[in-house]
């Protein structure tokens, strides 16, 4: 499904070249549930924002589900986002001004989701993550937890065939770590999505299946989870 | 999609209650702004233009020869040979009318009389304009030459109702006329009002001169109405063969003119067209649109300033699938929204203002809520200002890169935002500041022109029209007046001291170089104690007096009209006029009539009882104004019954002169007090946002050692910056565009060197007002509110 080539990323500076990722090399297949670990400066993120396409790798080439998608367009990007990627951030990154059920529909409606549809999906995805009582509260009035829940399932509305995520429970505490990390797993084993996460902690790589070690931009370690 | 959009623009403006509040108060005053102009636009424009053939009809416009074979003045008249000679020799003329200029005149219908607008027209009048006959029928109403036309208006004053065909009212006290029709009252916008309207045929009867063809008195209009399609140029053309047919003049003396540009375009150099009050609608146009603009960049800059807070949003949307056009659409949707909100408060504001306004401009303007064309218009406007306000943080946010916002790399706007954004609140003080600056000049203009001395002592002196039996009893009522001791001196004459009399060319003075004058004389005809009443200086010789019986062939003059003659010792020297020989007995000073704004023509004041017109009274100072009045009025109307009395004073005659400058004036102060309002509100918008966005370094540097004083410079300096430049920008251009203005009046006073630092200063203290408000709130905060966050 992913497949990296020689990536190299570095930031030009007065001449001299910093690199935060080289010859990073590496196969990603459908179904994986792969965690990205190292310490802080690694390159963790930056791998993951050029899987996302939200940054471009200054050398190497990039396949996405048998494409070249090394260098897209603002257009095919969007539509690759659209239909095949699901994003989790750290900080949640809800959208203030919605409310819980509006920042779910989000991307259906930019995917022009018909609204019956839309409906029983949300309903559907507010129903398995035990929001539904949620639903017209804006983000701010919900807790770090909940909040994550509410970007996974906007992750999960557009039915993704992978999601990245980035230290989806960096800003939370345990039990709710525990909360979400389980949830990844299920979704990864039960509905077959390819997840792809950055973290810190060894705890939540377990949940996996593969943790790539990633120091001073070159992929360390790639081990097969048991 | 749109309708999440709106929602979420209504939640916007709810959260963001001080920069939503800034936006819509501004926004609804640059509306409110622009649909009076609207209002005033459509009434100036539609001048004239209501009558389905408007496009076709024409005036006559008379050229006056000047030195050289160049045309040196041009007026709206015409003789009474003109419309029947060109409408039998020019296929292309369809109808047309002459006219007389209309008058008030009075009409009576029994006891209940009234001095209303009279005119007589030729009956094709009723082809080019259309008027809606409520009563009667267009096509005989004025074929009778005993009949009369009212407005709806007239015949209400006069017989509380419409249903009036066939009643009888009686004319000028002498006339009895029949009612043929009632018309609906005509609208404002029309250049040729009347109250009641009679034949042609009649006009004939009781003068003359309107009977007589003649080629050279100048004293009528001429309406003409010529066949769609026909060219105007080659109409000319033709007029000019029939004026070379039928008189002995060598240039183009009558010219046929549209009617309906004449209003706004009246404004004639050597017989071309070259404006007129177009001029003051485009200003206004300037200034409204300005107005709104600068509410525009307010909201521009309020929301490139928020675009910390947004970009976070937009990076979000930008990986959950949305592009570039669909938040563009969102972005444009919330100013759309912001404006259409503003248009509500535009059109409240509108309501409550459109009566002073109405007052200020002498005018009649009103919404018509049940008019498509206005409601267009009112959109229109909504779409056209939420597009121009929303275009620029639309395509600006939309371009955010998703990974920079959400790392939160982006620096406050970046580089170009921010000197775009100083460059916009320049630009808004810049229109500030020369809207002040014009006000002081203008202000300081009007009251140079009031402080001119008039020439005589206008206080305690008033005049009445000449009408009715005060015609050929003046001596009466003069024995009565001067006996009761409510008046110390009166004279008659054929026009008010504070008008232009009739304008001349043929005179000849003794020693006279050129063959022919081009010098314009003013003349007024009058009687005894000229001087005495009204005050005008003597310089040299005297007024008329009754022991001298030769005085019926002296004459008085200026004393520009001395200088223009080259006269050393002219009392007792000779003039020629039309003919006669005149003798100089007086020669007065010049004084203010017609306009106070340039030197008047030279005058000639003639002996002539027959030419009536005004009379003028000096009052008696010793007893009140009241009684004076009353005693006047007792007088008049026990000699002229039938004409209700109509005093007028002659200061208020002359303050009336300033009306269009004080018009200006006002305009000026208001738009530009409105402008450095709206101004003011962005301003503190950004100083707000920057304040806020700079909590967390002010609470450093507090906990640092700075002073409250420190943190407000360090705030407010980048501000006063702005506005410093701004000074330095318009100074110069409004001291160039007002010296240009004041250049248009030949009296003019100086541009002041205090104007410009009075208002550099005036605009500075309201933004170090605005600025430090914000500003002090901000440093004076517990800096540890500031550091809890993050």
């Amino acid at each position: 499904m992913i497949q990296l080539n020689n990536i190299e990323k570095y930031y030009a500076n007065k001449g001299i070249k910093n690199y935060v990722l080289r010859l990073v090399t590496t196969t990603i297949k459908k179904g994986e549930f792969v965690s990205i670990m190292g310490p802080s400066g690694a390159g963790k993120s930056t791998l993951l924002n050029i899987i996302g396409m939200l940054e471009e790798p200054t050398y190497g080439t990039y396949e996405f589900l048998g494409e070249d998608v090394t260098s897209l367009n603002e257009r095919k990007r969007i539509e690759r986002y659209r239909n095949h990627i699901g994003f989790v951030f750290q900080a949640y990154h809800l959208i203030d001004e919605m409310t819980v059920y509006e920042n779910i529909e989000a991307p259906l409606l930019y995917k022009k989701v018909g609204s019956a549809e839309r409906a029983s999906r949300i309903a559907d995805l507010l129903d398995r993550f035990n929001i539904v009582a949620k639903k017209d509260l804006f983000p701010n009035q919900l807790s770090g937890g909940q909040q994550q829940l509410v970007g996974i399932a906007r992750a999960l509305a557009a039915q993704p065939s992978i999601i990245l995520a980035d230290e989806p429970t960096g800003n939370l505490q345990s039990a709710q770590a525990e909360e979400i990390m389980t949830l990844f797993k299920k979704l990864n084993q039960e509905d077959g999505i390819t997840i792809i996460q950055v973290t810190h902690s060894e705890k939540n790589a377990q949940y996996g299946n593969r943790i790539l070690h990633i120091a001073d931009g070159v992929v360390k370690e790639d081990i097969t989870v048991a | 999609m749109f309708r999440l959009n709106l929602k979420i623009a209504l939640r916007n403006l709810w959260r963001n209650k001080v920069s939503s509040f800034i936006n819509v108060i501004g926004l609804a005053i640059g509306l409110a702004a622009c649909l009076m102009l609207l209002l005033y636009v459509t009434y100036e424009w539609n001048f004239d233009k209501q009558a389905k053939e408007s496009a076709n009809v024409f005036t006559t416009m008379t050229n006056i020869p000047g030195d050289n074979g160049k045309i040196s003045g041009t007026f709206e008249g015409s003789t009474t040979a003109f419309g029947p000679a060109i409408k039998q020799d020019i296929p292309e003329i369809q109808y047309t009318a002459r006219m007389d200029y209309g008058a008030k005149n009075l009409i009576a219908n029994g006891q209940n009389s009234f001095k209303r607008i009279s005119k007589f027209a030729e009956p094709d009048l009723l082809k080019m304009y259309d008027y809606e006959f409520v009563q009667g029928d267009p096509k005989t109403a004025l074929n009778n030459p005993n009949s009369v036309v009212l407005t709806t208006n007239t015949a209400k004053i006069l017989f509380g109702s419409t249903d009036v065909i066939n009643k009888t009212i009686r004319f000028k006290d002498r006339f009895d006329l029949n009612i043929t029709g009632v018309i609906k009252d005509q609208p404002d916008n029309s250049s040729n009002k009347f109250d009641y309207l009679m034949p042609w045929s009649f006009y004939e009867t009781i003068d003359e001169r309107a009977k007589s063809l003649n080629w050279e008195n100048y004293s009528y209009t001429t309406l003409v109405r010529l066949k769609t399609g026909a060219n105007l140029k080659l109409v000319n053309q033709k007029i000019y063969n029939v004026l070379k047919k039928n008189t002995n003049d060598n240039y183009q003396s009558q010219v046929l003119f549209p009617l309906s540009a004449l209003h706004l375009n009246g404004k004639f150099e050597e017989g071309k067209s070259v404006g007129g009050a177009i001029e003051q609608i485009y200003l206004f146009m300037a200034l409204a649109l300005g107005i709104l603009l600068i509410a525009c960049i307010n909201f521009m800059n309020m929301a490139t300033a928020k675009s910390e807070k947004r970009a976070k949003e937009v990076g979000i949307k930008k990986t959950i699938g949305a592009n570039r056009g669909s938040l563009v659409i969102q972005f444009l949707t919330e100013s759309m929204m912001l404006t259409f909100i503003a248009v509500i408060f535009a059109v409240a504001i509108l309501e409550i203002f459109l009566p002073t306004f109405n007052q200020l401009l002498n005018i009649k303007l009103s919404m018509s809520y049940f008019d498509k064309g206005s409601w267009l218009g009112i959109l229109g406007i909504v779409f056209i200002t939420g597009l121009i306000a929303g275009s620029y943080p639309a395509f600006y946010l939309s371009s955010f890169n998703p990974i920079q916002t959400l790392k939160r790399k982006i620096k406050s706007g970046g580089l170009f935002s921010i000197s775009l954004r100083q460059v916009l609140v320049v630009g808004q003080f810049c229109f500030a500041i020369v809207l002040i600056i014009s006000t002081l000049v203008i202000y300081r203009q009007i009251q140079y022109i009031k402080n001119k001395p008039v020439g005589f002592d206008v206080n305690a002196l008033v005049e009445i029209p000449q009408d009715g039996e005060l015609k050929t009893k003046y001596d009466v009522l003069r024995a009565q007046l001067l006996k009761s001791g409510a008046v110390t001196a009166m004279f008659q004459s054929s026009v008010s001291l504070s008008h232009r009399g009739q304008n001349f060319m043929d005179i000849q003075w003794e020693g006279m170089t050129k063959p022919d004058n081009t010098q314009l004389f003013n003349q007024v005809s009058t009687t005894y104690d000229f001087i005495k009443t009204n005050g005008i200086k003597l310089i040299e010789g005297r007024d008329f007096l009754e022991k001298f019986a030769s005085d019926s062939v002296g004459v008085m003059v200026s004393a520009s009209a001395v200088k223009t003659f080259g006269y050393k010792n002219p009392v007792g020297k000779t003039v020629t006029v039309f003919g006669d020989k005149y003798h100089i007995i007086g020669v007065f000073n010049d004084y203010v009539w017609d306009s106070p704004y340039k030197s008047n023509h030279p005058m000639v004041v003639f002996f002539d009882q027959r030419r009536t017109g005004n009379i003028t009274m000096r009052l008696n100072e010793n007893n009140s104004l009241q009684s004076n009045i009353e005693t006047i009025n007792r007088i008049t109307k026990s000699i002229n019954p039938a004409y209700p009395l109509e005093i007028n004073f002659l200061n208020a005659l002359y303050s009336e002169k300033y009306n269009t400058e004080k018009t200006l004036g006002v305009l000026s102060n208001l738009f530009g007090g409105l402008a450095i309002f709206v101004s003011c509100l962005g301003l503190f918008g950004l100083v707000a946002y920057s304040a806020e966005q700079r909590t967390k370094e002010f609470g450093v540097r507090k906990v640092l050692g700075a002073s409250v004083s420190n943190l407000m410079k360090l705030l407010s300096l980048s501000f006063i910056k702005m506005i410093i430049v701004a000074i330095f920008i318009s100074a110069p251009i409004s001291y160039y565009a007002m010296g240009k203005w004041l250049n248009k009046f030949e009296f003019h006073t100086e541009i002041s060197w205090w104007i410009i630092p009075v208002a550099a200063f005036g605009t500075l203290l309201m933004a170090v007002i605005t600025v430090s408000f914000q500003a002090y709130k901000t440093a004076n905060a517990n800096p540890v509110d500031a550091l809890k966050y993050e």
